[in-house]
């Protein structure tokens, strides 16, 4: 008798999300099945995609083999995104790390000039987020969304706190809306009931937090399959949105990645690999020799 | 639904002044209040007691037993405060609560079987809280066990699975879903006992004006799978009603979303609406965020 394989089919969509416009665009979600489940009936239109980070000023804490790659353009971020792009990223991801009121409390409008001028400079899309103070963010990332009118980018983070503030000036400028909360299944879901009240559901990105290895990797992972399942299982049409994991910053700050580059490197590329497992659409990276990595394997066939 | 009523508890700050300065009054009132909203029992909730532990037990059971009838839950970690209580209950008390960690069963149960009065047996042992159905029915058969060569019948033990919040990050409504489960088999495995819940705990950590409707639906739900009594607020006057047969039309709603049925929201009313949605929460079938009425 011939064994056929049991396949699982999935009632539930994740929504597919475009960032940029035209040539400058991608597509990350739209699938309805589980990560790497290729063997269950569905598909995933859109294979994970791979951003690499740049900050709007120089990086302080950076270790000299994260500076590397970068080292003739690290001063001048419009310089440095171009080198992304050079690097073969699939995004930009802008950090107003210098807007924090802890750092430069450098203003909502310099923020603002910035990122226009690199979404205009590079033919890749731009995601930018803000430091992730809330009241801050509430002041930058309007202008942010202003500047770049029209352009559909992905910005964020959203919060519980300034969702209402954020998220009509995404909307009122046409971007799509990246949403954060802390680490939990319940709140993630709560902030989507609420920003999806005035804002489409189709625009959001959904951002779990993406802790690093050794320091709390595991609980993102079981958050972000969690997520998965539930839009794609139980299909709730409050999780069925893409993840993004934003890691990098999160590898680089760890006392071994700072220590050594290949130990960096692997501390990325493994946190990486666990997060792509669990289900992230879009992954942030801050070294261009894990996102190649990361890259490579995901292109195995 | 035999009704425990909860609001004479330390942790209220009016409670543990009046308990403090000797104020009867303020206990007499709320035990009154409580008996007059339809409790059956009335909970004194003491905490630790760690001073003038057997004097002030007695003067909080003569207070109350001034100001009602009802029976009372003596609700005490501590044995001395446990027995100084049931000592002076004038009619047959519940011993809230015992379980079966080694020191509960050494200091606790020969309590019960002392005054042979009821008693509150939760499923915690010395390994902590039994995370499934099984391992929960597992700990509660042994601690009944034990009470019963004690000379503790099963009718006069009232089964605690412990509710936690709903709210737990992730892990919250997995414990809903497996206490209804737990309450539904429990008298099929130990025939003739008894069983309680802390009510109000499943809504723990919840927005306070969004805490009645978890309570009222989880009652709703664990009554069906013959929940014998809860610890709860008897000052909600619609739990009260969902109990006492005042809303049937809701608890048959209730019913018929456990069972699965596809209920058209469009025909309901929003109360109506807010307990489907309630109830579908709690059996786990769509996932908990404080904003659960609003999705």
């Amino acid at each position: 008798m011939e064994y056929k394989a049991p396949t699982e089919e999935y009632t539930g969509v994740v929504r597919e999300v475009t960032i940029g416009k035209g040539r400058k665009s991608l597509k990350i979600g739209g699938e309805n099945i589980l990560p790497f489940h290729f063997f269950d009936k569905g598909s995933n239109p859109n294979p994970v995609k791979f951003a690499l980070e740049v900050l709007d000023m120089e990086p302080q804490d950076w270790p000299e083999h994260l500076i590397q790659p970068f080292k003739n353009v690290i001063a001048d971020p419009v310089k440095w995104a171009k080198k992304c792009e050079e690097l073969g990223a699939d995004a930009v991801f802008l950090r107003l790390v210098s807007t924090d009121p802890a750092v430069k409390d450098s203003s909502a409008d310099e923020a603002a000039a910035l990122a226009k001028r690199i979404a205009e400079a590079i033919d890749i899309p731009l995601i930018i987020y803000g430091s992730g103070d809330d009241k801050k963010d509430a002041e930058v990332l309007p202008k942010v969304a202003e500047a770049c009118d029209g352009m559909n980018l992905l910005i964020g983070p959203v919060q519980k706190e300034n969702y209402e503030v954020v998220g009509k000036a995404l909307l009122d400028h046409g971007h799509n809306a990246s949403a954060l909360s802390p680490l939990d299944i319940n709140l993630l879901k709560e902030l989507n009931v609420k920003l999806c009240k005035f804002f489409p559901a189709e625009k959001i990105v959904i951002d779990p937090e993406a802790a690093a290895l050794g320091y709390g990797m595991e609980y993102s992972f079981s958050l972000m399959e969690r997520v998965k399942q539930i839009g794609i299982i139980t299909k709730d049409n409050m999780t069925m949105m893409p993840l993004i994991a934003d890691l990098g910053g999160e590898c680089w700050k760890t006392k071994q990645a700072k220590e050594d580059k290949e130990q960096g490197l692997l501390w990325e590329g493994i946190t990486a690999l666990s997060f792509l497992l669990a289900g992230a659409n879009i992954i942030v990276f801050r070294h261009p020799e894990t996102s190649s990595l990361m890259k490579k394997i995901t292109e195995v066939k | 639904m035999v009704i425990i009523g909860e609001n004479i508890h330390v942790i209220a700050q009016a409670v543990s002044t009046a308990i403090r300065e000797r104020d009867a009054r303020v206990i007499q009132d709320l035990a009154k209040a409580q008996t007059e909203a339809g409790a059956d029992y009335v909970d004194l909730n003491v905490g630790p007691m760690k001073k003038d532990t057997e004097e002030t037990m007695q003067w909080l059971v003569n207070a109350v037993q001034e100001a009602t009838d009802l029976p009372l839950s003596i609700d005490t970690l501590n044995p001395v405060a446990m027995e100084a209580g049931l000592k002076t209950c004038k009619r047959k008390p519940l011993l809230n609560s015992a379980s079966g960690k080694s020191l509960s069963k050494e200091q606790m149960l020969p309590l019960a079987q002392k005054y042979s009065c009821d008693v509150v047996i939760s499923v915690m042992t010395d390994k902590g809280m039994p995370p499934d159905v099984e391992s929960k029915i597992e700990s509660i058969m042994d601690t009944v066990a034990y009470a019963n060569e004690l000379g503790i019948p099963n009718e006069n033990i009232w089964v605690d699975p412990i509710l936690l919040p709903i709210s737990t990050a992730g892990e919250g409504q997995r414990f809903t879903v497996i206490n209804l489960e737990f309450i539904n088999i429990l008298e099929d495995v130990l025939p003739e006992i008894k069983s309680t819940v802390g009510l109000s705990n499943t809504s723990n950590g919840v927005p306070d004006e969004l805490r009645p409707p978890l309570n009222r639906t989880y009652m709703v739900m664990l009554e069906r799978n013959r929940l014998h009594s809860a610890i709860a607020d008897p000052l909600d006057k619609e739990l009260i009603s969902l109990t006492k047969g005042g809303m049937p039309e809701i608890v048959e709603l209730i019913y018929r979303t456990m069972d699965g049925e596809d209920i058209a929201l469009s025909s309901l009313s929003q109360k109506e609406i807010e307990y489907v949605k309630t109830a579908k929460v709690l059996m786990g079938e769509t996932l908990y965020s404080d904003a659960w009425l609003e999705s």
